[in-house]
């Protein structure tokens, strides 16, 4: 393949292959029972040339001539953006060598075994009430990927995956509660108990539903909401956010912006996490990269082409959203460092105040400039340091960049969500609420 | 393709109760101008298939982008079917077709130059960085793609269809120091280059929105009569409504189907609502699903009441009802399953400045910025707002974010317009991992009291 990449270096000055190949089956359990089973095996190839300083980029899913992808690719490079940034010549790991992302169980998992593990989540969650309807999925996935430039990088992994999702309804009259919730890992390691326990415990708090007034109240995000505070500011520390000067965090490098409680780093190099990988999708070593430290904006996150434009390092974060896409600025993993306040103990804390598990409309909005506006699909009412049922038709809005100026404390027992995020619970001391009366 | 498709489920057509495969081969142009620069030019094709098979009442689905064992397909996919099938197998009865369908194009697309795509949008781009001084940053994305499906099954259908789609949407992002707001036109058809030729106003439009909103205040949270223009009604009865009409959802779930009950009252007399994928050259439309089956107009709700639901074959059997063509999948990666086509409100008789009058203090909720709904429970970003005060049209606000128990929403429509407008933008609809699906919706202005709107 380097060879191919080299003999096309006479229609274009430089380019890289970048393939994926892989298989995913997902086993799906609809209301209480299999309803599918679905193989699906995809291949894909990204080609992306320099040619006379501009890049130019063109995609297949297979079938399609190499020599007719660079001629496609380097047609585009006559419009293309000018490279800021070569292909790298050598990659190679400096800092951690090995990162775990393959088990050799996940690939000789059966289907049968997939099936089974379904079956244990809804019988887990139907001895607990046997009126509830359960949807679930697991799936595994295989991958693997090369990398090949004409400068000499190169590199190839292969990565597997396994996730189990839930999502259980109870409906009572014009009622609908909706609780889901989600583990994955690149290891075949996952527990069902941690699934089940958390629909059964959120199923209790949500059996009675209560009265709420609107006003300002303090409000504890579980993980599984986190993202809603988080998103805006993933999106603000993009390092092609910032160099457009569209991020509101691009003046605020080393400045002390929120509490001293916020640190956050992105990190690809976490062995089983979802985001993990040796080098990023353009060759680049994955890394930690500290991009908030109690409460002070370290780094934003590039990848090649931003750097080179942004006169910085690549910090290993230039990632592909498809295997038929372009390298950009992207988060590998996300880890927010824990507190030292217990759930129970936040909870404790508030007099009168609502946790917050599901909102819908998330990452709608006017999310860069922090902006966020949210139904709270899944949400408690907190009154004199208790639980005391679920709220409905309730709205929290506010500005991220503000309100994690104001956080209380955060939980001393982060979880992973979506295998790539690890949040925390986070307590704010006040966050408007409205209800509908 | 037609032989090879045919050959197979000819071998192996005794081997499972239905078998059909599905290709598709796609040349997909992607230009893209971020601020001034051109961010990403891009020219792809795709190939890929799928096979799906019934047996004893269980899918199995393979798909694949590597053709070379098509029969090695069909074989896994029995397999797995096999593993989940225990019961009967319930598919609607249809007659077997072979059509192929070509499309006329206003300016086809594929003659088009690169070249000449690009100074188009670059000309677009331009009138939005050029529009005012508080314009930081623009975002304009151009797709076309003209994608052709084969379809074969073991009842002896075999259908071609093309189907061309463009886009192109606008984002407008306006700063004054800490302030930083966007707004989006966005455009999608299948009828042509011509179309894309003639949208300068929607590049203006977004690049005038986003500069007011910089003014607009926060709206004040709480309970308020509402008038959402035809987009938002549009995506209202898609979102909200739409989607609980999609017979998947509901029949085997009882308590689902009992909310959803054909007879029951869901609104007033005035409202009707109808979903239609046989409109020549919408965004949702086609002559066929993705099943073989024939697209018509189908009412969800008449004078109020509510008397229809959206079926694939197997949701039509089991729940003992008419297939009514739509079952759709978003490409060859996915299987079939019942989506909307164009889905709209029918005109009503009040003019839109009867549904104004009497509004002591009220939204005017304008183009829809995000949306999302689970169950009943709908949330909608508006776009742009205005307050309304005594019976006229105010100051905007921003951020509005309407959100309800879509039952009780429906319920307290109190005005239906007669301005019904269809509308079709780039985006699309997401259901089950299958996003965006081409969808056209529509409404006229719609009056609605007691709507929560969440602000600061």
């Amino acid at each position: 393949m380097e060879k191919l990449l080299q003999q096309t270096c006479k229609k274009v000055d430089s380019d890289e292959l970048f393939k994926v190949k892989s298989k995913t089956i997902p086993v799906n359990f609809e209301v209480n029972r299999l309803k599918s089973i679905d193989i699906s095996e995809s291949e894909g190839k990204a080609l992306r040339v320099i040619h006379n300083g501009r890049i130019g980029f063109s995609s297949s899913t297979g079938s399609e001539g190499f020599d007719s992808m660079v001629e496609k690719a380097a047609a585009t490079s006559e419009f293309g953006s000018e490279a800021s940034f070569d292909f790298p010549e050598e990659t190679k790991r400096s800092e951690k060598e090995k990162i775990n992302i393959y088990d050799k169980k996940v690939v000789d998992k059966g289907i049968e075994e997939m099936i089974k593990v379904g079956e244990g989540i809804i019988e887990k969650v139907k001895d607990f009430n046997r009126k509830l309807r359960c949807d679930a999925t697991i799936v595994k996935d295989c991958s693997e990927i090369e990398y090949f430039n004409s400068r000499g990088g190169n590199f190839s992994y292969s990565k597997t995956a396994i996730a189990y999702s839930i999502m259980v309804q109870q409906i009572e009259n014009q009622d609908m509660l909706m609780i889901y919730s989600s583990i994955e890992s690149r290891k075949d390691n996952l527990e069902l108990e941690e699934l089940t326990s958390e629909i059964i415990e959120n199923l209790k708090w949500g059996d009675k539903i209560v009265p709420i007034e609107s006003g300002k109240m303090p409000v504890i995000f579980t993980p599984k909401a986190a993202l809603v505070l988080i998103l805006p500011i993933i999106s603000g520390l993009n390092g092609k956010m910032v160099l457009k000067e569209i991020s509101p965090l691009a003046v605020q490098k080393n400045k002390k912006l929120w509490s001293d409680l916020l640190t956050l780093y992105s990190d690809g190099t976490i062995d089983f996490a979802a985001g993990s990988a040796p080098f990023d999708d353009e060759g680049v070593e994955m890394k930690r990269v500290p991009l908030v430290e109690k409460g002070e904006i370290k780094n934003f996150y590039y990848d090649l082409q931003t750097a080179g434009i942004a006169e910085v390092e690549s910090t290993g974060n230039g990632l592909r959203a498809s295997s038929q896409s372009e390298p950009a600025p992207g988060i590998s993993n996300l880890v927010m460092e824990e507190g030292r306040v217990s759930f129970s103990e936040m909870i404790k804390d508030i007099k009168e105040g609502i946790i917050i598990d599901q909102v819908l409309g998330l990452g709608q909005g006017n999310i860069i400039s922090g902006a966020f506006s949210n139904n709270v699909q899944l949400g408690y009412k907190i009154e004199k340091g208790k639980i005391v049922g679920r709220v409905k038709n309730v709205m929290v809005a506010g500005n991220a960049i503000e309100e994690l100026k104001n956080i209380a404390a955060l939980g001393n027992k982060a979880k992973w969500i979506e295998g790539k995020y690890k949040f925390p619970h986070i307590h704010l001391k006040s966050l408007s609420v409205s209800a509908k009366k | 393709m037609r032989e090879i498709l045919e050959k197979i489920l000819e071998n192996k057509k005794n081997s499972a109760d239905y078998i059909e495969i599905r290709t598709e081969k796609k040349e997909i142009t992607t230009i893209r101008f971020q601020g001034k620069k051109l961010e990403k030019i891009n020219c792809s094709q795709q190939t890929g298939g799928n096979v799906r098979v019934l047996v004893k009442g269980g899918w199995g689905f393979v798909s694949f982008n590597q053709f070379d064992d098509l029969e090695e397909k069909v074989r896994e996919a029995i397999e797995v079917a096999s593993l989940i099938g225990k019961e009967e197998s319930k598919l609607a009865i249809i007659s077997p077709v072979v059509e192929i369908i070509k499309r006329e194009l206003d300016k086809d697309f594929r003659q088009v130059s690169l070249r000449e795509k690009k100074d188009l949008m670059e000309n677009y781009n331009s009138i939005i960085m050029k529009s005012n001084p508080l314009i930081q940053s623009s975002n304009v994305i151009y797709t076309d793609r003209f994608s052709t499906t084969y379809f074969a099954n073991s009842e002896g259908s075999y259908i071609e269809q093309e189907k061309p789609f463009l886009s192109t949407r606008f984002t407008a992002i306006a700063r004054e120091g800490d302030n930083v707001q966007l707004a989006s036109e966005s455009v999608g058809t299948t009828k042509g280059f011509k179309i894309m030729e003639r949208i300068s106003t929607k590049a203006q439009k977004a690049a005038f929105r986003a500069v007011n909103l910089l003014k607009a205040q926060p709206v004040e949270g709480g309970e308020y009569t509402v008038i959402l223009d035809q987009t938002l009604g549009g995506v209202f009865i898609h979102e909200a409504f739409g989607h609980l009409s999609e017979a998947d959802f509901l029949y085997e779930d009882e308590r689902m189907s009992g909310l959803m009950k054909l007879g029951k009252k869901f609104g007033s007399p005035k409202l009707n609502v109808v979903d239609d994928g046989s409109i020549p050259d919408l965004l949702g439309s086609a002559k066929y699903d993705d099943e073989g089956v024939r697209t018509k107009k189908n009412y969800l709700i008449k004078d109020g009441i509510l008397i229809g639901r959206l079926h694939s074959r197997e949701t039509a059997a089991k729940m003992g009802e008419e297939p009514t063509g739509n079952a759709r999948a978003l490409n060859y990666r996915f299987k079939p399953i019942v989506r909307m086509t164009n889905t709209y409100i029918e005109n009503g008789d009040t003019p839109f400045k009867d549904l104004l009058s009497g509004i002591k203090k009220g939204i005017y909720a304008k183009d829809c910025y995000g949306d999302m709904t689970t169950f009943e429970m709908f949330t909608f970003s508006a776009g742009e707002g205005f307050k309304i005060r005594d019976g006229e049209i105010a100051e905007p606000v921003k951020d509005v974010v309407l959100s309800g128990n879509l039952f009780s929403t429906l319920l307290n429509i109190e005005g239906v317009g007669n301005d019904l407008e269809m509308i079709e933008t780039g985006g699309g609809c997401g259901k089950a991992g299958q996003n965006p699906l081409p969808v056209s919706f529509g409404s006229p202005h719609l009056r609605i009291r007691k709507v929560v709107v969440g602000g600061r």
